[in-house]
């Protein structure tokens, strides 16, 4: 059953079970937010997101308050912007938010909510400088841009479960640690870049991708991965005609965004110099190119021999895991009802 | 130790608690022992694997509480307490001199290993500060000449004697016992003053009858906020098949409080005695004292009571286990306090959902003060028309306050709630010079100018119709030879040490007050920098995600405004 309620003066509808903040959000209304992502819920750790509602004494937290019937929320007040306003800039006054070189510029939460709250440049700061962490294969991170909302964490470990973060130390020294304090690439990550997806910052960003290309300069396609049947779907960040980075599709089956390390980073090859382009037939030491025709025809004469000298048995097939189904069934039937073997097997199997 | 030994240790730990989880900190503080006090990466590897949790999650504990060393120190480790009162004491030139003496700075060991010295924040010892632990040894009242001669035994391997001493009163009798008897934490010396009668008398009660003789005597909660232990006792869910848990808070972490140590570590059997009752109360089949980690011989004293309460026959309904923290004052907060025992980082939860409806486990959980649960065997004994002849209306019952800093007799005083200021600070022996302020709730309240404190009533709707709070009862008073610039910064430097990092209003506001204090201490500091101070005060408290945020907004914003001549002269013009 729907409900009502009131944000800045709008009477909304709403469903059950959805935080202010989600209302709002669904009606076009933005209220800043850090630590919130759809995926890992509410956290009400950066309280940027607050709001006032009657009734209720003080600022509230919009990310972790349920919308109730009746409720009058305001997103606009004075009392609101200043406790947002300083939020931000606490935030930023460690100096290091530097937006003119950030990969992030124009998709990222904090220069939306400062935007938002008209600061031009945070009024005070606090200098504090620390190492980037460029041991990752193929991500980076930079510490000094890190907001410590712990949406990397959360994904890490209940969301992929490959529990190689968590928060270390304390207070205003609290940061994102691998394993014990390692550097990434020493540490038991797999680089599957779930975190890199889950932040709101440029505190994870894909090495690849360094100046490379903006935001705004790139298209999203979305695509099935190659690498394996199980059809996570991504979306290829394209500028021009060329992938320059891949993202998991949020909110999409089967995989809601997650990616393995291949389907995240292993883009590349289709680029690769190195790529066949055509086939190859071996000739003592070297291989020579050949024409589609000439290659199936001496691996069909080759296959024709060895059933008559040694009986199709001699024969094995291992179908590819980046084949779909349909092709993986089509090579099971090849073998059995054509070569007439059932030597036939997967490599995800072996 | 050999391996299997160490495995059947950390097994018996596991063993102590509903989830294995729990037994990280005394698995970890075990294995810091074992290891010669630092807790090495094997060691931390070892704890992951038999708790079954991730590497990262046991460094990130590892790294959270402040008891565990994740790089080597000295042999004897060195800690000066320079918190605010251990500041008002003299704490800065025991620092000077053991730097001076050992030529080491804070943070630095000797060549030979010998010795770290570290500051560190408040160890809950003010009235008898300075106060020097070493390695897991308290030495209070220090002195210069105290200092040399235990470095000197420390030398040869000796460990002079702990002196304890300071003023102690107690006007109602009932929660501070006869220190000065040998015997005083004896079940037998308990007994022979009438102990465990309320507890033979409960037992003849049904539950629910106990619950409204609690909540009929009005007792306000004495961990700070001075909420109805009654009222919160009865919010429990009834009918609920899920385990009921009692949490005892003995985390006392607030500078200016020491006055639950003085239950526990002489009247250990009262505090039982109130567990036990209070148990049955609350149908909770399991209980845990949070005991703050450098409370480490306090937490022996409990456990050898517990022991000879449960051969006495009086906990045959109670599991009570003795938990130790490792060093966060956060912690004591209720909701830290539960992650905490659950065997996680000390952050405080969102509320709701209150502890009451889904706390320890996710199960029904109660939260009270040792002090707290102190006063429930007088409540039952007396009935609660006893207990209410004691105080005031609204806030009844007897009250511990502590009194450090310029006094001249520091000590610890039980006086009905209701006394007035002046007399506890007559018992403590008169301010010492003159009075310039005073803080009468522990650290984390608004301070009060001397004119302000005049004819100050402590309870706690008095002190917040002063514009102050009771909180603890920790009374710090400050005369005037103190600058309370240096004052806000020590302040200040207390809760940016102790915030859990969490949210950022705390955290990143807590390291810019901290910064601007210290620019402005140092005179480097701007005239602009002291609004930035009060505008940042003013809109942390009530956005933070615990009451720490107001734990230091408040007091500093109080100084600020308070002595801001203070403040505007220290700055450049
Ligand atoms: C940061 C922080 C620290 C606290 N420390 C303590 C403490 O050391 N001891 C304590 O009893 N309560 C402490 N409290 C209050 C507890 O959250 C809780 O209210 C109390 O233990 C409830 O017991 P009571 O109702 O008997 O007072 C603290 C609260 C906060 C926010
Ligand atoms: S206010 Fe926030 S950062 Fe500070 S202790 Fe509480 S939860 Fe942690
Ligand atoms: S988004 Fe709500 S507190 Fe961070």
């Amino acid at each position: 059953m729907s409900k009502k309620i009131t944000i800045d003066g709008r009477e909304l509808v709403f469903e059950q079970d959805k935080t202010l903040l989600q209302v709002a959000r669904e009606n076009g209304i933005y209220i800043p937010s850090l630590c919130y992502h759809e995926k890992t819920g509410p956290a009400s750790k950066c309280r940027v997101c607050v709001v006032e509602v009657d009734g209720m004494k003080g600022l509230q937290t919009s990310c972790s308050v349920a919308a109730k019937e009746g409720m009058v929320v305001r997103t606009d007040t004075e009392t609101v912007r200043e406790a947002q306003r300083m939020v931000v800039n606490l935030l930023l006054s460690n100096g290091n938010h530097n937006c003119l070189s950030c990969e992030c510029n124009g998709r990222c939460e904090l220069q939306d909510a400062a935007y938002f709250l008209g600061i031009e440049r945070p009024p005070f700061i606090i200098e504090e400088r620390q190492e980037r962490d460029s041991s990752g294969a193929f991500i980076l991170r930079d510490a000094e841009k890190c907001i410590e909302c712990g949406r990397c964490i959360e994904g890490c470990n209940r969301l992929v479960v490959n529990e190689v973060l968590d928060f270390g130390y304390r207070g205003g020294h609290t940061k994102v640690i691998c394993d014990e304090d390692a550097p990434m690439g020493e540490s038991t990550c797999v680089q599957c870049g779930e975190c890199v997806q889950m932040c709101p910052v440029g505190a994870l960003i894909e090495n690849k991708y360094i100046g490379v290309a903006r935001a705004w300069e790139t298209k999203t396609v979305r695509t099935t991965c190659p690498y394996c049947g199980v059809g996570c779907q991504l979306d290829l960040h394209v500028k021009g005609d060329q992938i320059v980075r891949v993202t998991g599709t949020e909110g999409a089956h089967p995989n809601q965004g997650h990616l393995c390390v291949k389907g995240r980073f292993g883009y590349d090859f289709i680029y690769s110099n190195e790529r066949l382009t055509t086939p190859l037939i071996r000739e003592g030491e070297n291989f020579r190119e050949a024409s589609w025709d000439e290659a199936l025809d001496l691996v069909a004469g080759k296959f024709k021999q060895i059933i008559k000298e040694s009986g199709p048995d001699a024969i094995a097939g291992v179908s590819c895991a980046r084949s779909i189904n349909e092709d993986s069934y089509n090579m099971q039937k090849l073998f059995r009802a054509v070569i007439g073997t059932n030597n036939i097997d997967h490599c995800a199997r072996t | 130790m050999k391996t299997t030994e160490r495995d059947a240790k950390i097994q018996e730990l596991i063993g102590k608690y509903p989830k294995k989880e729990s037994a990280i900190l005394p698995v970890l503080q075990f294995l810091q022992k074992e290891e010669g006090n630092t807790l090495t990466r094997e060691a931390i590897e070892e704890a992951a694997q038999k708790l079954d949790c991730s590497t990262s999650k046991v460094y990130g504990i590892a790294t959270y509480y402040t008891l565990f060393n994740t790089k080597p120190v000295g042999k004897y480790h060195l800690q000066v307490d320079t918190c605010v009162p251990g500041f008002l004491h003299g704490a800065d030139a025991i620092v000077d001199h053991i730097a001076k003496k050992l030529g080491i700075k804070r943070g630095e060991t000797t060549k030979d290993g010998l010795f770290t010295l570290s500051t560190v924040q408040d160890l809950g010892s003010c009235a008898t500060g300075p106060v020097i632990q070493v390695n897991d040894r308290y030495f209070e009242n220090m002195t210069i000449e105290k200092t040399d001669q235990l470095l000197e035994g420390l030398k040869k391997g000796n460990w002079p004697e702990n002196d304890t001493s300071m003023k102690v009163v107690s006007q109602c009798g009932i929660l501070i016992n006869d220190r000065t008897q040998k015997d005083c934490r004896a079940l037998a010396f308990y007994k022979k003053n009438g102990g465990y009668q309320s507890f033979e008398k409960a037992l003849g009660m049904k539950p629910e009858d106990i619950v409204a003789e609690v909540k009929a005597a009005e007792i306000r909660g004495r961990g700070g906020a001075g909420f109805p232990a009654g009222t919160k006792w009865s919010f429990l869910p009834k009918n609920d098949p899920r385990p009921v848990y009692l949490i005892c808070n003995a985390d006392e972490g607030e500078p200016g409080t020491f006055k639950d140590r003085q239950i526990m570590e002489y009247n250990p059997h009262l505090l039982i005695e109130g567990i036990a009752v209070s148990a049955h109360a609350l149908k909770a089949a399991k209980a845990f004292i949070y005991i703050r980690g450098e409370f480490g011989w306090i937490a022996d004293i409990l456990e050898t009571a517990i022991g000879e309460a449960k051969d006495a026959g009086y906990l045959k309904h109670v599991d009570i286990v003795v938990h130790r923290g490792a060093g966060s004052y956060v912690c004591g907060d209720e909701t830290a306090q539960i992650e905490s025992l659950e065997g996680k980082r000390g952050n405080p939860r969102v509320k709701p959902p209150f502890p009451a409806n889904s706390g320890l486990y996710g199960c029904p959980t109660v939260v009270n003060n040792v002090e707290t649960l102190s006063c429930v065997p007088y409540i039952i004994k007396n009935g609660a028309a006893g207990f209410k002849k004691i105080g005031v209306p609204n806030n009844f019952g007897p009250k511990i306050f502590g009194v450090s800093g310029h006094v001249k007799a520091p000590g610890i005083f039980e006086y009905p709630m209701g006394t007035p200021l002046k007399e506890i600070l007559d018992a403590a022996g008169g301010v010492k010079g003159k009075m310039k302020g005073v803080i009468v709730g522990g650290l984390s309240v608004p301070i009060l100018t001397a004119k302000e404190a005049e004819g100050l009533v402590l309870d706690y709707d008095s002190c917040a119709k002063a514009g102050t709070a009771l909180g603890s009862g920790g009374i710090i008073v400050v005369n005037d030879t103190v600058s309370i610039p240096e004052l806000a910064l020590r302040t200040i430097e207390f809760y940016h040490h102790e915030s859990c990092g969490q949210c950022v209003p705390c955290r990143r506001g807590s390291l810019t007050i901290e910064s601007k204090l210290r620019d402005i201490v140092a005179g480097r500091g701007q005239s602009e920098d002291i609004d930035l101070i009060l505008s940042l005060c003013k809109n942390i408290k009530g956005l933070t995600l615990c009451p720490t945020g107001e734990a230091f907004a408040a007091p500093v914003q109080a100084m600020v405004a308070k002595f801001r001549p203070e403040f505007e002269a220290l700055v450049k013009r």
